[in-house]
């Protein structure tokens, strides 16, 4: 379906997961769009064949058949029947139970509105992105910090609720590395429309050096704009709600940032990544993603420009010469 | 003519009263019945101007017509406003208003507990809109008010007390509504007229207050415990209770509600084929049984709305089972009126029109729900724009064109004059144009990724186009709406005369004057089959007969 | 206005309100089954705090139980004496199921301050917020059918039923009272005798 895969998520399936389910829409459509082109053509028979004209004499009543209503019932019936057996089929093949101790490859947390990333095996906290291995069943366990969100990445497989207090899984395989965009799926408040998703399905070997990357601690640079950057970082309470590592491990009610400036877009899909998007980001928040969690902290130019260099320093591994501690 | 009935009740002095007074304390079922549409109407247009305000922002990305705030208040009110005040009110208001005259009765059983359902739910509707007026404004978590995002603190305002409270007060008018319906229809039907002879529309009307009378105290119990836990802090919904728990009590009414909003839509459309194609409804029995199977099967289909909140595989196959199963009976009705309109003489007339309409738009609309049934597919397309999709074509593609063939071919019953045909024409057109375009796209949109329940979106590919094409579409609608609203104005004042029977009906309520006088009849003509009119004027080829005729 | 009916028409006016009746408390007995699927669904919730066995006393609230259940049986009484044409009988034991009544909501009120007092309150813990909601939305439909009763009452002295007989108004009014008490006799034994409960 190139043309229309091209144009409609749902038709260009990059897993097996969501190849099965297209599978099975095409049977269902199928067989659906015949009853529908029965009836449309009882429709346009029945308008050409029995237009009456006025003065027309009533026709013969005839009040029922019941051999032919039986019929016309058990018919359906089966067809359903033939449904159900089919949806069983693909259930079980996307959505098998995962064993009672398996852990998850990936724990995405939804908030209002961005989604807490995290990797147990590796460590590794990230935010709104998710880095996959292609060929590799992942198992994504789905939790919520506050309100019911939902995780669905279309081209990738179904959707599923992040119920707070009610963990839930969803298995996903990429099949071919690439960007598969998604987004919440479950109204969740102001900027529900604005707590997108993206996964980035490569390679394994570009997925373990994605991992190790990401697990480094982050970079002590010393100039002084990142210096300076780092302290209004702190001063601002910053710290209190996103996570950098190393600085603030535990906060938790904002994205990570400890290597925002390695992601492609910024506010959970609101803008692509950059300096200067980062930039605007921080002048006013709220012009950019209304309503959402982070306020407007009336900060000068000169701030702004700080932070954002402190920011994309930090994936930077090189370690300065003759550097100070800093928290 | 002969007097079949017994015990007769003398003729009475009517007292009707003018002025605007008589109304609100009027206790006659067809004043109520008009009452209750009169507010349907109004609140139409509101719900219909929520909805062009939400088509706006949406016409293309990144819009900021409305904040998002705003734009949740709105898609909101609009949900509440068109299934709670509108298509709520409408089916009970004709109900209301043809019951009793299609069963050869005087009024409703409780003339009285019929106008306290109505000031009810006009109490509530007031309640529910007030919230406009208040510190935080409206509610804004949705029709569905899915907690916990319904709980303090992430819903602090009072928006959704207001809804809470509208709802309950809405809930208690339609169960006294349908409790009085039921008790009139058991008990005051005219001599001769068996249960299993009332006229299609009655029957769907007797199953809808069943489901009423058992649903809503579903949906009752879930706002005491929601209002207890904003404001008593207790903890049912939130997140150290159950927030799922609130799903299932809201969808086991939702669910019924939904057979409520279409079981009348049905008995519409059942009145008015078999007139225009001139034939009986084809296979009355099967219509009625089916209809009684959908009243009992609505009660286990609830959980299909929550197939992607978490359950295990044993609900989901439970419920996937039911689902499917209901869709049987409901689906079916298909054939019955196709069958009905075959071998007939058929009248377009514009009622005729929009019935004919009806059974192609709500026909779609029932196979996407058949696909959603699927639990595998309703993973992909759950809360996304195709199942906007699916509840339109439903509800508005199918409710909605029932309602104005019933408005087209009952208002001459109820005001004494024709619609013009010509406007009705325009009318036509223009709601299916104006329908189609709006919501046909949207299947796509959903399976391009769009979800619900969004106040803007980026700017992926064919985004814009669709949405666009869509907002157009509803503009076109209002453009229909405002045609109907101006013929019905137009009509009540100049309109032709309609006369008794205008469209040579069999069906009690067209053996009276049009409108009908106080007391409903001078006389009941006898009834010894489902088309009393019919026998009467065609003594050689009475139902009654016809061993064919059930 | 109404026509005159015809003794037909007015026996079918008495069916008439009692299916009206039988239908509302279909209804009522709906919603009570659905907070009660809520408060037998949420004690299978480990959780701390008070709960059914350890502050609830069955002997004492059964006591007061006694006295709404006696009262459905005073009204009954009442009922059959009116039949047979003792209206001023019938204020009598009318007067007798308000005041076994009120007892019962008495107690009730009694129980709740007691237990408000341990800090057992409706926000505590969900045995709180179940136990109170249940119970306070059953006391309120017993409140609401006294308020009915007294109501009665002051008809029957103002001689509304001297004629004895079967008035309609009674037998529903009776229909609901009976409702009302069969509903306590379940809490009563969902709640503190912990029927379906662990």
């Amino acid at each position: 379906m190139p043309f229309l895969g091209s144009v409609i998520p749902t038709f260009d399936p990059v897993s097996p997961q969501a190849r099965s389910i297209l599978d099975l829409t095409w049977v269902t459509v199928a067989i659906l769009a015949v009853i529908l082109a029965i009836v449309c053509g009882a429709v346009i028979v029945i308008l050409l064949r029995f237009r009456g004209k006025p003065g027309d004499a009533d026709p013969p009543a005839v009040h029922g058949h019941t051999k032919l209503e039986i019929t016309w019932t058990a018919i359906p019936f089966a067809i359903v029947t033939l449904l159900f057996v089919l949806s069983l089929r693909t259930m079980g093949q996307i959505h098998p139970a995962a064993a009672p101790n398996q852990a998850p490859d990936v724990i995405v947390v939804g908030h209002q509105w961005w989604w807490e990333v995290r990797y147990p095996a590796s460590g590794v906290i990230t935010a709104n992105e998710i880095h996959l291995p292609v060929g590799k069943d992942a198992l994504i366990r789905l939790e919520s910090a506050d309100v019911i969100h939902d995780f669905w990445v279309p081209q990738l497989g179904p959707k599923q609720d992040a119920v707070p207090g009610h963990p839930n899984f969803l298995w996903l395989q990429p099949t071919a590395p690439g960007i598969y965009d998604g987004a919440c799926a479950e109204f969740c408040g102001n900027a529900h429309a604005w707590m997108r998703l993206r996964v980035i399905a490569e390679t394994p070997e570009t997925f373990a050096a994605w991992t190790a990357a990401q697990a480094r601690p982050p970079a002590s640079q010393h100039t002084e704009q990142i210096l300076k950057g780092g302290a209004i970082f702190q001063e601002q309470a910053c710290v209190n709600c996103h996570r950098v590592a190393g600085m603030s491990d535990t906060a938790n009610a904002a994205p990570d940032l400890t290597y925002v400036a390695t992601r492609q877009t910024i506010g959970a899909g609101v803008m692509e990544n950059s300096p200067e998007n980062l930039a605007r980001w921080l002048e006013n928040p709220q012009a950019i993603k209304p309503q959402c969690n982070m306020p407007d902290f009336n900060l000068s130019e000169e701030e702004v420009a700080a932070l954002v260099t402190f920011l994309w320093s930090l994936p930077n591994p090189t370690p300065p010469q003759g550097s100070l501690d800093h928290e | 003519m002969s007097d079949a009935v017994a015990g007769s009740l003398p003729v009475v002095e009517d007292e009707v009263e003018e002025g605007p007074l008589s109304w609100v304390a009027s206790v006659d079922h067809k004043r109520i019945g008009l009452m209750y549409i009169y507010l349907a109407l109004v609140f139409l247009v509101i719900g219909g101007l929520e909805a062009l305000l939400m088509r706006l922002q949406l016409a293309g990305p990144n819009m900021a017509l409305l904040t998002p705030k705003q734009f949740n208040q709105i898609f909101t009110m609009h949900g509440t406003t068109m299934i709670f005040l509108v298509v709520m009110p409408v089916v009970t208001g004709l109900a209301n208003y043809l019951v009793p005259l299609m069963i050869g009765a005087r009024d409703v059983a409780f003339p009285r507990l019929n106008a306290f359902g109505f000031w009810m739910l006009f109490f509530g509707g007031i309640l529910l809109y007030y919230s406009f007026c208040v510190e935080g404004g409206a509610p804004d978590a949705g029709w569905f008010s899915y907690t916990p995002l319904a709980e303090q603190p992430y819903s602090s305002m009072r928006g959704v007390d207001f809804w809470a409270l509208g709802l309950l007060a809405m809930g208690v008018g339609s169960v006294a509504a349908a409790l009085n319906l039921i008790v009139t229809i058991f008990t005051l039907r005219a001599p001769g007229m068996g249960l299993l002879m009332v006229p299609m529309f009655v029957w769907m009307f007797l199953i809808t207050a069943f489901l009423i009378i058992f649903a809503l105290p579903a949906l009752n119990a879930a706002l005491v415990m929601l209002l207890v836990d904003r404001y008593l802090n207790a903890n049912f919904f939130t997140v150290q209770g159950a927030p799922l728990l609130w799903q299932h009590y809201f969808w086991a009414f939702g669910h019924p509600e939904v057979y409520i909003l279409v079981l009348p839509a049905f008995g519409i459309i059942s009145e008015v084929l078999p007139v225009f194609s001139r034939k009986p409804i084809f296979g009355y029995m099967f219509l009625a049984g089916s209809t009684l199977a959908i009243g009992f099967l609505s009660y286990g289909v609830w959980v299909h709305h929550m197939f992607a909140v978490g359950l295990g595989m044993t609900p989901l196959l439970a419920f996937q089972a039911s689902t499917m199963v209901i869709a049987v009976p409901t689906g079916i009705k298909i054939w019955n009126w196709l069958a009905t309109m075959w071998g007939g003489r058929l009248r377009l007339t514009t009622a005729m029109l929009f019935a004919i309409t009806f059974i192609v738009q709500f026909t779609l609309g029932g196979l996407s729900g058949i696909t959603l049934a699927v639990v595998p597919i309703d993973w992909q397309v759950t809360d996304t724009y195709y199942v906007v999709a699916h509840f339109h074509y439903v509800a508005l593609g199918g409710i909605l064109f029932a309602l104005m063939a019933g408005a087209y071919y009952w208002f001459p019953k109820m005001s004494g004059r024709m619609l013009d045909e010509r406007l009705g024409r325009w009318n036509f057109w223009l709601l299916v144009i104006g329908f189609n375009m709006t919501f046909l796209v949207q299947h796509f949109l959903g399976l391009m990724g769009m979800p619900r329940r969004v106040y803007t979106y980026p700017n992926l590919p064919g985004f814009a186009a669709l949405n666009g094409i869509s907002t157009l579409g509803a503009f076109v609608m209002g453009i229909a709406v405002l045609v109907f609203v101006w013929n019905v104005l137009k009509s009540v004042r100049q309109g032709a005369q309609a006369g008794d029977n205008p469209w040579s009906a069999w069906t009690l309520e067209w053996a009276t004057t049009s409108p009908p006088p106080e007391h409903n009849f001078e006389r009941v003509p006898p009834v010894r089959s489902r088309r009393p009119i019919w026998d009467l004027e065609n003594p050689d080829r009475a139902d009654w007969k016809d061993a064919h005729a059930g | 206005m109404r026509a005159e009916m015809t003794v037909d028409a007015r026996l079918r006016g008495m069916e008439q309100n009692k299916m009206l009746m039988l239908g509302f408390i279909a209804s009522e007995a709906t919603f009570f089954t659905f907070l009660i699927i809520a408060y037998v669904y949420f004690r299978t919730f480990p959780e701390t705090g008070p709960s059914a066995r350890s502050v609830l006393d069955p002997m004492k609230t059964g006591i007061f139980s006694i006295f709404l259940i006696a009262s459905s049986f005073t009204l009954h009484v009442g009922q059959i004496s009116l039949r047979k044409g003792g209206a001023s009988a019938f204020g009598h034991w009318l007067l007798v199921t308000i005041g076994f009544g009120a007892i019962f909501l008495t107690g009730q009120a009694l129980e709740w301050n007691a237990l408000i007092a341990e800090q057992v309150t409706i926000s505590r813990n969900l045995f709180g917020a179940t136990f109170y909601t249940l119970t306070g939305l059953h006391g309120l439909h017993v409140f609401v059918g006294l308020v009915f009763l007294t109501i009665v009452y002051g008809l029957t002295l103002r001689g509304d039923f001297a004629g004895g007989g079967d008035p309609a108004g009674v037998e529903c009014l009776s229909l609901y009272w009976h409702f009302v008490d069969v509903v306590w006799i379940l809490l009563f034994g969902i709640i503190y005798l912990g029927v379906f409960a662990g």
